[in-house]
């Protein structure tokens, strides 16, 4: 019987979050509601300029201001490059030299925010001004002011299959695309803070993170202090998509904390964290695909620009569409990574996938418009189905040989229980899109393309549908590991690093722990954030945290399982061999003979006395017993959502008024979370279609709307109640208990199937964010 | 200045600034972490509480404005042990991620509910447009709210 035809105990039922109730009672602690005894506040001095070197910072008057215990500058910083996970910021905590305007430069920590505010002031700095550059296409010329010392421009990041000249030879119709992506800020809700605290050489540090060991390992690179001395306990966030992995105010609180002697917490407003952390690079895609006269997609050919701002180093971005519309015979993408004198840009929930995906989807949609097919057929001819090759080269490059040597590097009893590697392993969107668009009654509210179904006065009503697939964590920065530790008393602590920003991780560990270790769900806790008892984790990013970090937790309660359950043979079931037991409800029996008399509980096991060392066992810990297999290479997740507007073609408004979202993360875990994530990502990716982007000043590239006041998020009078999710349960082979990664597809899904719906109301593309002005402007040009 | 707050029912004399707003006193001095503070310019809603019944952003209003004043924050509406109605709803919909936004919107509801105990979800969702939830969980936060205003009619 293979485990899909089990039926789970804990997984897949809809519990309440672990924390339901500190969240409804106002009890739950993020990092601004904690404090240290003794500590003391720090505040940050921001750059007016866009690119200026320090030559020289005068701090006396500062320092001697009554209530100031220390003012940290780039003198006082070790000069080590530290880098955030996934190249978000790479550089040093301060060097003196400022790269956008907003840009850490100085800190102080004194005995109230007021007093430290008022020493920010009286700090004296003679910058030279730089040359700066904003536009990421100026920036790429050798010509261009450098940012950095390695330059502003990145290789580019190539993935190229087929033959190109062929398949433009063979195209019988083409389709292109040149669209220009603004700048999505987190706009968190919610505020982040971080408290260090040094004693003896150690420092222990409490802020809100989604990446616990990336942040620990942070400190490590910017300070060269051993790993052992330094304590992450990360804290719930505020709504994060990416913003709160390691920042670099939480190195510098260390760096204050460390000067000042005594404990520092700096607490970033709203204001502060929109214009100082980072936010969605600015994004170009250029491209086009051909496709034969029945629809068959034959080459595809984006060449995709991202700005780094100033700290971000990425060369790619999470680009899955280029596997979700793989089937292509010929492909090559290019994407370029580029620093510019902004914000630093870094990855944003579904980063790459609603951009460069979204402008694949569009011109996949202008072919579909051009051969006269369906949307929905379009794409269930042309996207991925389990089991086919990946385009996707990522791992493929860090292996260093060839596939056959790496194949003959794998044991042969690993390799057996891998699925086959560069080849999708469960899951796509044919599932989505039949069930979907009959839930959704897709072909009686389709027309035809750029046709709306209804029109009434200046309104007009269509739908739209858009895919989106994204990874399930990624194995590059290191293997995922978790502890499940059996109490005497037969309760379960589990401990593995992941975020808390609202995704529901903490609970949804426990169901996987307690799913394998045959235990009630009340009985399994868990820490997330303390990395002196979380071994490494990449965290929750990357849509990482149910893949990976599950899979580690599984592997991890498995092997608390064998140890107990041998145990168990022993002392009551006659030394039989462990497979024959089970675990129910914490109560150990022997299969087939449940009506037996012999039944201990996990407590009765973990407390047989005996004289020997082979009782009484305090506790049992289990970790993974044998490696994951590089997700990456075959692990991916789905989602296609099918939505309703209606266009004002006189003030130019979107309203959204139905929307379905469907997904295929494998096994549901806990269906109320998941629902969450499919809908959270459908109104995060609808508010970045339709309102949200950041207004840069033209002169000194200064962020003008860094507050929630300018800068406009959805309400929930702006997305339909109505709005349903639908499930396609397809059993992943590694994943646990079959499931995969989520939060990022939907988000993907939605900027297209929203863009699509407004092109069939109205009958012309619109640019993204498809604000009145740019609907009004888009239908005057038309 | 001294000033005596009524709060959750309870008075309490505090020494305080006079610039000082009512959210920074209820967090800082009295230690209701339930009060959320976030945007601090009135836009987001999660710092709401009741002053007199009445939904107020309490980042905008003055400590000393509130004295004399009755005021409800999250902490005064239910506690683990009896969850308000509008606290199991929002558990049993799921009408949260993070959750940093989510006593604003309980007080929000709490407000709206008890001068419209029967609204329609459309209603509902205007009425819970003036607190922002970045998460996206607005659908369940109606529906949560909706099954808030059917349990408190049957009790009634």
């Amino acid at each position: 019987m293979g485990v899909m035809d089990k039926k789970f105990r804990v997984v897949g039922k809809g519990v309440p979050v672990k924390d339901a109730k500190e969240k409804v009672t106002g009890s739950m602690k993020y990092a601004v509601d904690f404090t240290v005894q003794g500590m003391v506040h720090g505040k940050i001095l921001r750059s007016p300029h866009p690119h200026a070197r320090i030559r020289d910072i005068n701090t006396s008057k500062a320092e001697a201001l009554p209530g100031v215990y220390a003012v940290l500058t780039h003198k006082d910083v070790p000069q080590n490059d530290w880098e955030a996970a996934w190249f978000n910021r790479r550089g040093k905590v301060l060097d003196g030299t400022v790269r956008f305007v907003g840009d850490d430069v100085a800190a102080v920590a004194a005995k109230t925010e007021e007093i430290a505010e008022r020493a920010l002031a009286l700090i004296k700095i003679d910058y030279e001004i730089l040359p700066h550059v904003f536009d990421m296409e100026e920036a790429m010329k050798p010509e261009a002011p450098q940012i950095r010392i390695e330059g502003n421009l990145r290789d580019p990041y190539v993935v190229a299959w087929g033959n190109m000249g062929e398949g433009k030879d063979q195209a019988e119709i083409v389709a292109d695309c040149d669209i220009l992506y603004e700048s999505q800020q987190y706009a968190p809700l919610g505020r982040n803070a971080c408290i260090a605290e040094w004693n003896g050489g150690k420092v222990t540090v409490w802020t809100s993170s989604q990446t616990p060991s990336e942040l620990r390992d942070g400190i490590h690179e910017a300070l060269d202090i051993p790993l052992s001395k330094i304590r992450v306990m990360a804290m719930p966030c505020g709504s994060s998509f990416g913003q709160w992995w390691s920042v670099n105010f939480m190195l510098i609180t260390v760096c204050l904390a460390r000067k000042a002697g005594r404990p520092v917490k700096i607490e970033l407003d709203n204001e502060e964290c929109m214009v100082s952390v980072k936010r969605r690079h600015i994004e170009r895609t250029r491209g086009r695909m051909g496709c034969t006269k029945d629809g068959e997609i034959i080459f595809a050919e984006f060449d995709h620009i991202i700005d780094n701002g100033g700290y971000g180093f990425k060369d790619d971005v999470g680009f899955f569409c280029v596997d979700m519309w793989g089937k292509a015979a010929h492909g090559h993408y290019a994407v370029h990574g580029v620093n510019t004198n902004l914000l630093t840009a870094g990855c944003m929930r579904g980063v790459g996938d609603c951009t460069l995906g979204a402008s694949v989807e569009r011109v996949a949609d202008t072919l579909a418009e051009k051969v006269g097919m369906d949307p929905v057929e379009f794409r269930l001819k042309n996207q991925i189905r389990a089991g086919d090759e990946l385009r996707m080269q990522h791992s493929r490059s860090t292996m260093k040989q060839t596939m056959e040597e790496y194949a003959a590097s794998i044991p042969n009893e690993l390799k057996e229980s891998w699925p086959k590697l560069f080849h999708l392993s469960s899951g796509d969107t044919r599932g989505l899109l039949l069930q979907g668009s009959e839930k959704f009654g897709w072909k009686n509210r389709f027309k035809e393309w750029g046709k709306p179904h209804t029109v009434n006065g200046s309104l007009r009503r269509a739908v739209g549908v858009g895919t989106g697939a994204h990874v399930c964590g990624v194995e590059f920065e290191g293997a995922t590991s978790a502890i499940v530790r059996i109490n005497p008393d037969g309760s379960v602590k589990v401990h593995c690093s992941v975020g808390r920003q609202g995704q529901g991780s903490e609970t949804t560990q426990s169901q996987v722990a307690a799913e394998a270790l045959g235990v009630p769900f009340d009985m399994v806790e868990i820490e997330t954030g303390d990395t002196d008892s979380c071994p490494w984790s990449h965290g929750s990013l990357a849509s990482n945290t149910m893949y990976r970090v599950g899979w580690a937790t599984r592997a991890a309660a498995m092997d608390a399982r064998r140890q107990l359950l041998e145990v168990a043979c022993r002392e009551f079931f006659d030394s039989c061999d462990p497979s024959e037991l089970d675990i129910e409800d914490g109560v150990i029996f022997r299969k087939g003979i449940e009506r037996s008399n012999v039944r201990p509980t996990i407590s009765q096991v973990l407390n047989v006395f005996r004289s020997d060392t082979l009782g009484q066992t305090s506790s049992i810990t289990g970790r993974p017993a044998v490696p994951m297999p590089p997700a990456t290479t075959f692990a991916r997740h789905f989602a296609a959502h099918f939505a309703e507007v209606e266009v004002d073609i006189e003030s130019g408004e979107i309203k959204i008024i139905d929307y379905l979202a469907t997904q295929d993360s494998g096994t549901v875990v806990n269906p109320q979370v998941l629902k969450n994530q499919a809908i959270g990502g459908a109104i995060c990716g609808a508010g970045f279609a339709i309102y949200e982007h950041l207004v840069f000043d033209p002169k000194t590239g200064a962020i003008k709307n860094g507050n929630l006041l300018d800068y406009k998020l959805l309400r929930a009078a702006d997305f339909p109640s109505k709005a349903e999710v639908l499930f396609v349960e397809s059993y992943d082979p590694v994943g646990p208990f079959g499931a995969r990664g989520a939060g990022e597809a939907p988000i993907a899904a939605a900027v297209s199937a929203i863009s699509q719906a407004v092109y069939n109301a109205i009958g012309v593309r619109v640019d993204i964010p498809m604000t009145p002005e740019r609907v009004i402007r888009a239908l005057n040009h038309f | 200045m001294k000033l005596t707050l009524n709060v959750n029912g309870r008075n309490h004399e505090i020494e305080t600034a006079l610039d000082r707003t009512l959210a920074d006193v209820l967090r800082n001095e009295l230690g209701l972490i339930g009060v959320r503070v976030s945007c601090a310019e009135g836009e987001c809603g999660s710092c709401t509480i009741h002053a007199d019944g009445k939904a107020v952003t309490s980042c905008l209003m003055l400590a000393a404005q509130a004295s004399g004043k009755k005021l409800l924050t999250v902490e005064g509406l239910g506690d683990i042990e009896k969850l308000h109605p509008i606290q199991q709803a929002f558990i049993d919909e799921q009408g949260f991620q993070c959750a940093f936004c989510t006593p604003g919107f309980m007080m929000s509801a709490k407000a709206f509910l008890e001068e419209c105990p029967n609204p329609t979800e459309e209603e509902t969702a205007i009425a819970m447009s003036g607190n922002i939830c970045r998460c996206g969980a607005y659908p369940y936060i109606v529906k949560a709210v909706m099954k808030a205003a059917d349990q408190l009619r049957q009790e009634k």
